[in-house]
């Protein structure tokens, strides 16, 4: 009987234990150092697909009934509102393309090098939350679709995160919000250079690191710098909400709210960067080529 | 908890893994930010509960495997869940003859200790990973999974006498 054999079994039981976690130590220094692992776990993470599935459907049935509640009149309402924005957002457009032929023939003039160019997928996010601990969201393209790690995440307003675990057909984002994570900025006013860091779940991000007569102020846009290589350039991350200039510090406390509107898309855009730079390797020139860095 | 249960009919044995994939489920729902911290680790509950029902059904390499399983579901660092399961295992089926004695509330300490240290496992995990702490900051989520306990305990009490697993 299982019971009886319980008791005195303890040295022997942590004995039982150890290669367990031997196992476990091996398994972790492996997914950190060697990239095919990662990948080939990534690969078997699809074991997660009904669990995710399952986890969806409160929300998504939710969302089903609000969207089935609303009248068909709402709903004029709205499609009404949507084509305006549309129709404005594309004039808007045929001036950028204007713009952008006008500045790429500049460039040429002046033999610069070219603008980095993008490559767009859109993807969803699905409704679960991978890990009490983490603030990861989940998207539902992957390595299948030639997405990899480190790959730049943005949504309508702005930069959301960067790929930290590019699964075969879903993948895991980190958000810029993340306490590890950080972003080379620009202010678009002046230029002024900065970093800013997550602050953690539904906090405010940080601006580290400004010289405490650094001209900055609250309302300033915060655009990636493209420094680090990570994200493009030019992309909104953050709008200044709080400065505090203290004396006794040779920095400044600014916080700033994340320009991403982080939960409340849907969808978001993944992008490939494909650089004029000869010597930027490692970032995929083409989708379907899924080459980390 | 004397179960005086005579077997009749057929043993459900799939009831097990399924409350587990239910924890699975539940660990991968959607919450609010504001809630977010106190989401409890409903794996770690059933995996506690099965331990000290049925130690001989939940073994120390059967929760490693449901750790490894929880790392590639949650995208997280593989291996990290299965070690802190397979300590979490060992400690509640060390403690089982006693703790299963205990009445509910005291039960709920003990199950508050495990968490506790399954927590404090994952920080150092974190810490020599990221060299970060944020982790100790879930310790309402450790608390909560304690409060938690009775409910878990009877429900899932209910689930093993209906399964006839004993």
């Amino acid at each position: 009987m299982e019971t009886v054999r319980l008791k005195p079994a303890s040295r022997k039981a942590i004995i039982g234990l150890l290669p367990y976690v031997l196992l476990s130590v091996l398994l972790m220094v492996a997914d950190r150092h060697s990239d095919s692992v990662r990948q080939a776990t990534h690969a078997v993470a699809v074991v997660g697909i009904p669990v995710h599935f399952l986890a969806t459907l409160p929300t998504r049935t939710l969302r089903w009934m609000e969207g089935s509640l609303e009248s068909p009149q709402e709903l004029k309402q709205q499609y009404a509102v949507l084509q305006e924005k549309h129709l404005i957002l594309q004039t808007r457009l045929q001036r950028y393309e204007l713009l952008e032929v006008e500045n790429a023939r500049l460039r040429r003039l002046l033999s610069a090098i070219p603008t980095a160019s993008e490559q767009v997928l859109l993807a969803r996010l699905i409704d679960v939350d991978l890990d009490p601990r983490a603030q990861d969201i989940l998207i539902d393209k992957g390595s299948a679709d030639g997405v990899f790690d480190g790959q730049p995440v943005v949504d309508g307003g702005g930069i959301v995160g960067q790929v930290t675990a590019a699964g075969l057909f879903r993948s895991a984002v980190r958000p810029v919000t993340d306490l590890a994570q950080a972003v080379p900025v620009q202010v678009l006013r002046n230029g002024l250079r900065a970093v800013v860091y997550g602050g953690g779940r539904g906090q405010l991000l940080r601006v580290l690191y400004l010289d405490r007569n650094a001209d900055i102020r609250v309302g300033d846009l915060l655009a990636s710098s493209g420094l680090g290589g990570r994200y493009p350039v030019g992309y909104p991350v953050a709008q200044v909400k709080t400065v505090e200039r203290n004396l006794s510090e040779s920095f400044m406390t600014v916080r700033a709210k994340p320009a991403s509107q982080l939960g409340s898309e849907r969808e978001v855009a993944l992008l490939w960067l494909t650089d004029g730079r000869p010597s930027n390797a490692g970032i995929p020139a083409e989708v379907g080529n899924d080459a980390g860095d | 908890m004397p179960v005086i249960s005579v077997d009749t009919g057929r043993r459900r044995g799939w009831v097990l893994p399924a409350t587990l994939f239910v924890a699975f489920v539940l660990h991968a729902l959607p919450v609010n930010d504001p809630l977010q911290g106190f989401v409890p680790d409903w794996v770690s509950l059933v995996l506690i509960y099965w331990s000290l029902a049925l130690p001989g059904r939940m073994s120390v390499g059967t929760a490693w495997a449901v750790g490894l399983l929880l790392d590639l579901v949650s995208f997280g660092l593989l291996g990290s869940y299965a070690l802190t399961k397979a300590v979490l295992v060992y400690f509640s089926r060390r403690a089982a003859l006693q703790v299963r004695t205990y009445p509910l509330w005291q039960q709920a300490v003990v199950v508050l200790v495990l968490l506790a240290v399954e927590m404090l496992l994952l920080v150092v995990i974190e810490f020599a990973v990221e060299q970060s702490l944020h982790g100790l900051e879930r310790w309402t989520a450790a608390v909560v999974g304690a409060l938690l306990w009775p409910i878990t305990y009877l429900l899932l009490r209910r689930c093993r006498l209906w399964a006839q697993l004993s």
